[in-house]
């Protein structure tokens, strides 16, 4: 079959010394970002691009880093929810419902253990669904024409604003606010310099790094500030608890069914982890209903459906980043803006073009998946260390490696400046309860979106009928609709609680 | 409250974007939307949700206290500081000064602070520059003693 000659090339890719280092890196520093609270896989992802840049490293490997470190803190952030009590990141604010009774009972250990393994069945089953659908949803992708492709990001900026964040119209502003920031700088199609404000550093557009690195991570040193003093937190012994096989076949089904929406969840653009874990608690706890159910206090059932269901997810966000180039969630985007700086455009003819990158990604990921059940299983009690590393030493540690990665891409102390900027933008938007991931998706998918209609219009020669033209323009404006009128049919059943908890975090 | 002052703010700025994307000086075109379109499509879509946020703000959750304000204002400062420093003062003293504030800021003591930023500085420094060889500034100031 060709899937295994794919996966071959892949694993040819993986198994070269310098990624499986870097695999093993990845996933050791996700699950420790991952784990300490407030520094979630966006800010770890983004504090390690422009290092794994000016390091050189070649696309493939650069990708395997990054995407080990976004997997690997769908692991870590388990950590401290089930120990203090505070999700280590949004995917994992589901967990501390059940995780954080079962610790509190002495049962650490075992809630450690069985969401390390619901967090290992949810990375795999997903993988799997994803080396079957990826080339299916490519050969399918490389028909679309400049009018499916401008629909394609209508329809990710729709599922976005009426899924993601505290209200429609502020995750609608946030993308309008990335797309024009895509817009600064000369104009490919004729050289025009638009809003450069006659700065220099901005004829080349605004830098992509500058912008994640000052919205999330200098965002994210103001928060750390402004809430360190109800961080001090004391870490729960694990207890000698494990789990047992009982406890593995008491919940396969769930973890099965939560494998499953986690990946469909992260497939659809823009939706992350933090509402996959949300709906499959939400439908775990309806479907257990009557049946011995004792959610919310330490229930095993409601521990590991939101973990399988957001590793599958941040598997399912890789899919359409890959196959479309539209990203799945707010990492992604900025996996996507990686491989953009790489000039890869990610998109159906990658799978055909650079097998290497996107077979060679899908190949690591199986490896780390595996080696972060190692590190989940018997070194768990390294990371629980870790956890308790004081924010006094943990913070200046950020600041630098901002400020260094930041400084090494253009060697120009005007990116700095720019980026505490950001920073301080960002952290006002937060507060106001804007999500940031949407801008990071405007941001990166401004040109292509600009380009696309400015080519699909180019072809009709003006005429905008050409955007509802052929069978697949049909249903892209359909699923549009659908994706405005849902949630709000979702909303009226009993998730609507579940779902606004879910968005008061970053993705 | 805040709503309203930031969508006032989007508001002013979507009605610069229309008004600058409009005077691009445009020399030839060879296709029909030309870079006028885009940005302008956005300044309007950003000018209709700005006032739809001006008629329906969120109520203000956000109060932080004089204290909040005082930290949250050291750090903007001190990262100011850090980016004014960072190319001049060179990698090492920027990162030993704004590193022993900062963690001083997140409670640790001024003795214990200033340790922990000056052995964080050194050994990132060499670690950067020789493991990474990555681009660091050893300063202008300093230039002669490294």
């Amino acid at each position: 079959m060709d899937v295994f000659s794919h996966l071959a090339t892949g694993f040819s890719v993986a198994f070269l010394p310098l990624n499986l280092l870097l695999v093993l890196l990845g996933c050791f520093i996700g699950t420790l970002i991952g784990s300490l609270p407030g520094i979630g896989p966006i800010n770890g992802v983004a504090i390690l691009l422009p290092l794994a840049y000016a390091l050189g490293l070649p696309p493939e490997s650069a990708l395997i880093l990054l995407a080990g470190v976004y997997y690997g803190a769908e692991y870590g952030g388990r950590i401290s929810s089930i120990l203090l009590n505070v999700p280590g990141d949004a995917g994992a604010i589901m967990t501390t419902l059940d995780g954080y009774p079962l610790s509190r009972k002495g049962e650490g250990g075992r809630a450690l253990a069985l969401s390390a393994i619901s967090s290992f069945a949810g990375s795999m089953g997903a993988l799997l669904m994803m080396v079957i659908c990826a080339p299916i949803l490519s050969q399918f992708a490389v028909q679309f024409g400049p009018s499916e492709y401008v629909w394609l990001m209508v329809f990710a900026f729709t599922c976005l604003a009426t899924m993601v964040g505290s209200r429609p119209a502020k995750t609608i502003i946030g993308v309008l606010i990335g797309l024009v920031l895509a817009t600064i700088g000369i104009d490919s199609g004729s050289g025009v310099l638009r809003f450069t404000m006659g700065i220099p550093n901005f004829f080349d557009g605004v830098d992509f790094l500058v912008v994640v690195i000052g919205m999330f991570a200098i965002s994210e040193i103001f928060v750390l500030l402004e809430s360190w003093a109800r961080n001090d937190l004391g870490v729960r012994p694990l207890g000698k608890s494990f789990v047992t096989v009982a406890d593995l076949l008491a919940v396969k089904w769930v973890v099965f069914r939560s494998t499953v929406m986690g990946f469909l969840i992260g497939v659809l653009p823009g939706t992350g982890a933090s509402i996959a874990s949300a709906v499959a608690y939400g439908t775990e706890k309806r479907f257990a209903e009557g049946k011995n159910e004792h959610f919310g206090e330490g229930d095993i059932r409601g521990l590991a459906a939101p973990e399988a269901s957001n590793n599958a997810s941040a598997v399912g966000a890789m899919v359409p980043m890959l196959t479309l180039g539209i990203p799945g969630s707010g990492t992604t985007a900025i996996l996507l803006g990686a491989l953009m700086m790489f000039n890869i455009t990610p998109g159906p003819l990658l799978f055909e073009q650079r097998p290497d990158i996107a077979w060679g990604l899908i190949a690591s990921m199986f490896v780390g998946n595996i080696a972060l059940l190692v590190m989940n299983l018997p070194m768990i009690g390294l990371f629980v260390r870790l956890l308790s590393i004081r924010q006094a030493y943990l913070v200046p540690v950020i600041a630098m490696l901002t400020f260094v990665g930041i400084y090494s891409i253009h060697g120009d102390s005007f990116d700095l400046f720019f980026m505490v900027l950001l920073g301080v933008v960002g952290f006002l938007l937060r507060k106001l309860h804007f999500s940031l991931a949407p801008v990071i998706l405007g941001l990166v998918l401004g040109e292509v979106l600009e380009v696309n209609l400015r080519r699909a219009l180019s072809i009709s020669g003006g005429d905008w009928s050409v955007l509802l033209d052929g069978p697949i323009t049909y249903v892209m404006a359909i699923a549009t609709v659908v994706a405005i009128v849902a949630p709000s049919l979702m909303r009226s059943i009993k998730m609507r609680k579940l779902l606004a908890k879910a968005n008061e975090v970053e993705d | 409250m805040y709503d309203r002052i930031l969508a006032g703010i989007l508001l002013v700025l979507s009605g610069l974007i229309v008004w600058a994307a409009l005077q691009f000086d445009v020399p030839f075109q060879y296709e029909p939307l030309g870079p006028k379109a885009f940005p302008v499509i956005l300044g309007i879509l950003l000018t209709i949700f700005s006032v739809w946020l001006i008629i329906k703000p969120d109520k203000n959750s956000w109060y932080p206290t004089a204290d909040i304000m005082k930290k949250l204002l050291a750090g903007l400062v001190l990262m100011i500081a850090y980016a004014a420093l960072f190319e001049k003062a060179g990698f090492i003293l920027a990162t030993f000064l704004v590193g022993s504030v900062f963690s001083w800021l997140f409670g640790e003591t001024p003795k214990r602070a200033a340790v922990f930023a000056l052995i964080m500085s050194v050994i990132s420094y060499f670690l950067l520059t020789l493991l990474l060889q990555l681009n660091v500034p050893s300063g202008t100031w300093l230039a002669s003693v490294f």
